[in-house]
């Protein structure tokens, strides 16, 4: 560029004190001219509140993908938000539960009476992960959470839904993979046990940490597992009869029923 | 790794070329988008203001233009040996602007999709000539136009725009638009022969 604006003709330029053609020769040198540029005043308060609205649009942080699924689910935004904010609390425990399906299908296929392992680590998978989604130890973040007026048994109940609904999901197509013959019998006998358990380890987290609970109620099942086995007279799978699920459906009930009249009040 | 995209982010520093800011933005950086709005937003304001008069209708037009260059950093390609944005900023900003009055002037008809924005490319001999008004003969002769010719001109040659879009500006038909460039060319032709 052979030659520059002086400031008084910019600041006329600005001031739309020029004539036409003037004006139209300053913006023709503009547009090619960064020095020229920027002797064009800039008004602080409106460059800063030019930029914080814009600042604004662009800082909002992508949704994921499985936010807009759960969102597209018809969840509450910011539910979708908290539950998909703190991967780390599931994801661990998703490797897990797979790992331990995939061995539990396995030994079905291969060892002989091996679905009825199966039968066993079925139930207790979803009780697990529930056991490690809240409380002081498990959750990096829970002091911080536990003052918000969130904390508590909603947050509680989120995060075992959202550690439930996976499980039973992976528990479901791991049944369907059973060397047995496919049916509905065969895919959800052991849901009823397995919610159950759930409800008891939620109910008993009143008195104690949701983990221990969670320990607690696994532990009974399988030392009920053990002695099953050593006397030899019933079968363990008596356990998942027809029977035996009415009872396990009248304790699901009366458990549920414990954990509303416990949330009702609150 | 992430250390490595947080030490190329910072690389960008306020007296970067619009090129390297560009790239930074296009790789996600505000820092780089707050320093190509703190450079430009005000000429292409005091620009714009010249095309029109409402400073809400003004705001929200700047304020798409710099979003368009949040989305489609990417798609700038300097000329070689020409670092600078001023001339593609502007063809955004006044398409914005143009946006922004249709918007108003029918609020029932859906906005069609803005066409890529391009640099200006290759101007023919007579906008070469007019690009370069100086206080030569070209002023002379501008100043012999009537107003009507002197703002298609501008709107066509100095703004960049296609006919149609200088006929929404200038809010005229455009066949008018076509025909008083043609006068305007010719004036000037006559004047500077």
């Amino acid at each position: 560029m052979s030659w520059h604006l002086t400031p008084a003709q910019v600041d006329e330029y600005v001031s739309s004190t020029v004539d036409d053609v003037t004006a139209m020769s300053v913006e023709a040198h503009l547009m090619h001219c960064p020095p020229c540029r920027s002797l064009v005043p800039a008004d602080e308060a409106w460059l800063a509140d030019s930029w914080a609205d814009l600042r604004d649009i662009v800082d909002r942080p992508r949704v994921g993908l499985l936010e807009r699924a759960l969102t597209a689910l018809g969840l509450r935004q910011t539910t979708a938000r908290l539950l998909t904010a703190t991967p780390q609390l599931y994801r661990a425990w998703l490797v897990a539960t797979v790992v331990v399906l995939a061995a539990a299908l396995l030994s079905a296929h291969h060892l002989p009476r091996g679905s009825l392992l199966f039968a066993f680590t079925a139930p207790v998978v979803p009780l697990v992960g529930v056991a490690v989604a809240y409380g002081r130890g498990v959750d990096p973040a829970h002091t911080l959470t536990s003052v918000t007026p969130l904390a508590g048994q909603r947050l509680l109940f989120l995060r075992s839904c959202a550690v439930l609904v996976p499980a039973l999901v992976m528990c479901t197509a791991a049944a369907l993979l059973m060397p047995s013959p496919t049916t509905l019998w065969n895919a959800g006998f052991w849901l009823l046990p397995s919610l159950t358990l759930v409800a008891g380890s939620l109910v008993l987290s009143r008195w104690m940490h949701l983990s221990a609970a969670g320990a607690a109620v696994g532990g009974l099942w399988v030392l009920a597992m053990v002695l099953f086995a050593a006397t030899d007279q019933i079968s363990v799978l008596e356990l998942f009869a027809p029977v035996s699920q009415l009872w396990w459906a009248a304790a699901l009930a009366a458990l549920v029923g414990a954990i509303v009249l416990r949330v009702r009040p609150a | 790794m992430k250390l490595l995209r947080r030490a190329r982010r910072r690389a960008p520093s306020p007296d970067s070329t619009d090129a390297v800011l560009l790239a930074a933005v296009a790789d996600g950086s505000t820092e780089a988008l707050e320093t190509l709005h703190r450079r430009h937003a005000p000429w292409l304001r005091a620009r714009l203001r010249y095309r029109c008069s409402d400073p809400d209708q003004l705001d929200a037009a700047l304020q798409e233009t710099f979003l368009a260059v949040w989305k489609n950093a990417g798609s700038f390609t300097p000329r070689p040996g020409d670092p600078d944005a001023g001339a593609w900023l502007w063809t955004i900003a006044i398409r914005q602007l143009i946006s922004q009055l249709r918007k108003r002037a029918n609020r029932w008809i859906a906005d069609s999709d803005s066409e890529p924005y391009e640099t200006i490319g290759d101007a023919s001999a007579e906008d070469t000539v007019l690009l370069n008004i100086e206080h030569g003969p070209l002023g002379a002769a501008l100043h012999t136009l009537s107003p009507e010719l002197r703002s298609a001109i501008q709107a066509t040659v100095l703004d960049g725009l296609t006919v149609r879009e200088a006929a929404e500006i200038l809010q005229i038909p455009e066949g008018t638009v076509k025909t008083r460039v043609m006068r305007a060319k010719a004036r000037l032709r006559e004047a500077l022969t």
